[in-house]
């Protein structure tokens, strides 16, 4: 009898090796071949036309000496903290919002989650319009309340603020998802409890809500960090190329893309590629090992 | 299990004539002369119709089109590293150094020396500095097709209506960068509430390159030599003037559009729409302007800066190169021939679509039939003796970024022209020399 089961266990294992072969597969040819050649192109010198040529380490030695990396590197940092500090806190707030039990709250979830459906580029080109100096809706509105024409996309100061804004409002109802289902899984007893010692709203979601989700904030804290730190097509939409206006915009995502495509410095732009992952991988250990620390 | 196995056997059997079927139409298509160009709907005809001419006098060599989108240079470079390089390809003066350094042009020396009659006829009706835009490193990369260089447009209604002079007809005899400026001036208009309602000049070329076009006619040059400069003329004071004049027609004289200004409306609609007096463009917007209603205009020339000697426009100019890896260079060679040559440059010539570069072309009847709204035809048929160059090196598409970023504040009236001295020859000195 044990056998017959050993030989059927042995069959299903089998049957599902090759249920998972052509996913393996998959995975292998579009996923695992691509990270590792772009390890091996950022220790050469190619430009996918001439054979590479090994370089050892001196495309990360350049990037070191390469006084825009310093710049990217720079104006990433400022875009991540401008579009995630404020997209986990207006999240946290709407999600507060919606985790009621109001009639007709079904509509507003709905609305808020629009702009998850979006497509990055078709959104840049909506705000391009918004941004508009003289005729933009942002400027109209503005001036309903007094304040002068802002050139958003133009002057580079008001660029990364563009950026941020635009950010911040694609990034929000991701957010508001997770942190909306984590508030859902909070007992309503522990409320119920609060409210009984006299606990106001406020204090309730600063002593019950938010120490119960922080698993789900600091996911939320990951994921919008990695998406900011990879910033490119809302970039290249909005501000160019080029990163400007001069190198207001100027973020990793897009000095990756004009020295592989614009320069044809692919080897480079791997290094500079990875870079990025250590950066992040480091960040998110960070984050990681803070959040254990606490729930321990 | 046997019906089973039928059943699978059927759908290989099946998804194997589908596969034949693949082959077959992709075998099919590649027979074909792939030709890789970029244009607007109104030259993408003019393109069809010389290969429609082509194809008539070749019927053997069937040609397949293969449009650009937004970014050729970029499409062309993916296609090519992917091994699918079309076998004609469009290019550019300023980006195919990049291209023939990778090896992804052929080098047309050598088809141009097997064809001796075409080569010596082609060189005796071309003009030298087109035709050498795109000799580098000792190869002919490939043959000129099209002069794209800028001048200026008038609206001619607005001119006369504000007593504003004709501006010149020919290069040979420019107005001064003083009389540009003060009929810019002239022709600006604004409301009661100081809101501009006409621009004496708007810009619809690239910002940076045009206040290096302003520069040049201020008597400078990028650089010397054109090919593999080690160094551009950033740090000459003439070159830096000229981008000081162009910087302050927005920034102090207010009679052109800033960034801001032309958010709203783009500079060519400005002009088409009869809201801006002068436009800076090349002959690609003629068909634009020639469509807006109750638009009339002119051409004339660029004006001469304080220390410049000649009035010119810059040698803008698209060529048709062979790719190296193509399997049909000896059809590739006749569609280049044709295309470039005396009958592909008539067919140019008669559509008004294109400059041609041709001297035969440019000053064929049916050129001159192809521009009867304008008087100031030797603007165009002159243009391409009078042109001065661009830079032509592998490393443009960096100079190019840098100079973006560069002339930025410059242009927003933020910094002189004379402050980019202090850092900006030294970065692109190096970048060159990198190259």
């Amino acid at each position: 009898m044990s056998t017959r089961a050993s030989a059927l266990q042995r069959r299903r294992a089998h049957a599902g090796r090759l249920f998972v072969l052509p996913n393996l597969a998959a995975l292998l040819v579009f996923m695992a071949f691509p990270l590792g050649y772009s390890l091996y192109l950022s220790f050469t010198r190619s430009d996918l036309f001439r054979p590479a040529t090994f370089v050892g380490t001196a495309n990360y030695r350049h990037l070191l000496d390469d006084p825009l990396f310093g710049i990217a590197l720079r104006n990433t940092v400022v875009f991540t903290l401008g579009s995630v500090l404020p997209t986990v806190v207006i999240s946290l707030g709407i999600a507060g919002l919606l985790n009621r039990k109001l009639k007709g709250i079904a509509v507003f979830r709905t609305i808020i989650f629009v702009p998850l459906a979006v497509s990055a580029v078709v959104m840049a080109v909506v705000w391009q319009f918004v941004f508009n100096t003289d005729n933009g809706l942002l400027n109209i509105m503005l001036g309903w309340v007094g304040l002068g024409p802002v050139p958003w996309l133009v002057d580079p100061h008001w660029a990364m603020v563009s950026l941020c804004l635009v950010s911040v409002w694609k990034g929000v109802p991701f957010a508001t998802v997770v942190l909306l289902a984590a508030m859902g899984g909070i007992d309503e007893n522990l409320y119920e409890a609060a409210r009984i010692d006299g606990a106001g709203e406020l204090r309730r979601f600063f002593a019950i809500t938010l120490p119960l989700i922080r698993g789900a904030l600091s996911f939320v804290v990951i994921i919008s960090t990695i998406s900011a730190f990879q910033a490119f097509d809302q970039v290249y939409v909005l501000t160019g190329g080029n990163g400007g206006p001069e190198s207001a915009t100027y973020v990793l995502g897009i000095m990756l893309f004009q020295h592989a495509f614009g320069f044809g410095e692919f080897g480079y732009a791997c290094a500079l590629a990875w870079v990025m992952f250590a950066i992040l991988l480091v960040l998110t250990g960070l984050q990681l090992r803070r959040s254990r620390q606490e729930n321990s | 299990m046997h019906e089973s196995l039928l059943d699978r056997r059927t759908l290989l059997r099946g998804a194997g004539v589908l596969g034949a079927a693949a082959l077959a139409g992709c075998d099919r298509d590649d027979r074909a002369l792939s030709f890789f160009f970029a244009a607007n709907p109104e030259e993408a005809d003019a393109r069809r119709r010389i290969i429609a001419e082509f194809s008539r006098r070749h019927p053997d060599i069937p040609v397949r089109i293969v449009l650009s989108g937004p970014d050729p240079v970029q499409q062309m470079s993916t296609f090519c590293a992917g091994g699918k390089c079309p076998d004609v390809l469009m290019a550019w003066e300023l980006t195919y150094p990049a291209l023939a350094e990778r090896g992804v042009l052929l080098d047309l020396n050598a088809l141009a020396r097997d064809d001796p009659t075409f080569t010596t006829d082609l060189h005796r009706d071309s003009i030298a500095a087109l035709y050498d835009t795109f000799t580098f490193n000792g190869g002919q990369y490939a043959l000129p097709e099209q002069w794209s260089g800028n001048f200026l447009y008038y609206n001619t209604a607005l001119f006369a209506a504000a007593g504003v002079p004709t501006p010149p007809a020919r290069w040979e005899q420019p107005w001064t960068f003083a009389e540009f400026l003060s009929a810019a001036q002239a022709l600006t208009k604004r409301s009661a509430s100081g809101a501009v309602s006409q621009w004496g000049f708007v810009d619809t070329w690239v910002p940076t390159y045009s206040a290096g076009l302003f520069a040049t006619n201020n008597g400078a040059q990028w650089c010397e030599p054109r090919t593999n400069p080690t160094h551009l003329n950033l740090d000459d004071d003439a070159f830096l003037a000229g981008v000081q004049f162009y910087a302050d027609l927005a920034a102090t004289h207010h009679v052109s559009p800033t960034a801001i200004d032309a958010q709203s409306m783009s500079t060519m609609d400005l002009f088409a729409a009869g809201k801006a007096a002068m436009a800076l463009a090349g002959h690609w917007r003629y068909q634009s302007f020639a469509r807006a209603q109750g638009l009339d205009f002119d051409v004339t020339t660029l004006p001469l800066g304080p220390h410049g000697t000649q009035a010119c426009s810059n040698i803008g100019t698209t060529g048709l190169a062979i790719a190296a890896d193509s399997s049909r260079r000896e059809q590739a060679w006749e569609f280049v021939k044709f295309a470039a040559g005396p009958v592909g440059q008539a067919l140019i010539a008669d559509s008004g679509l294109f400059v041609p570069v041709l001297r035969s072309a440019l000053g064929s009847a049916g050129f001159a039939a192809a521009h009867r709204r304008i008087t100031h035809l030797p603007v165009l048929t002159e243009g391409p003796a009078h042109s001065g160059y661009l830079p032509v090196t592998p490393a443009w598409p960096k100079i190019d970024a840098l100079l973006d970023r560069s002339f930025g504040p410059v242009l927003r009236g933020k910094r002189t022209a004379m402050s980019l001295k202090a850092t900006l020859p030294q970065a692109i000195d190096r970048i060159l020399g990198a190259a």
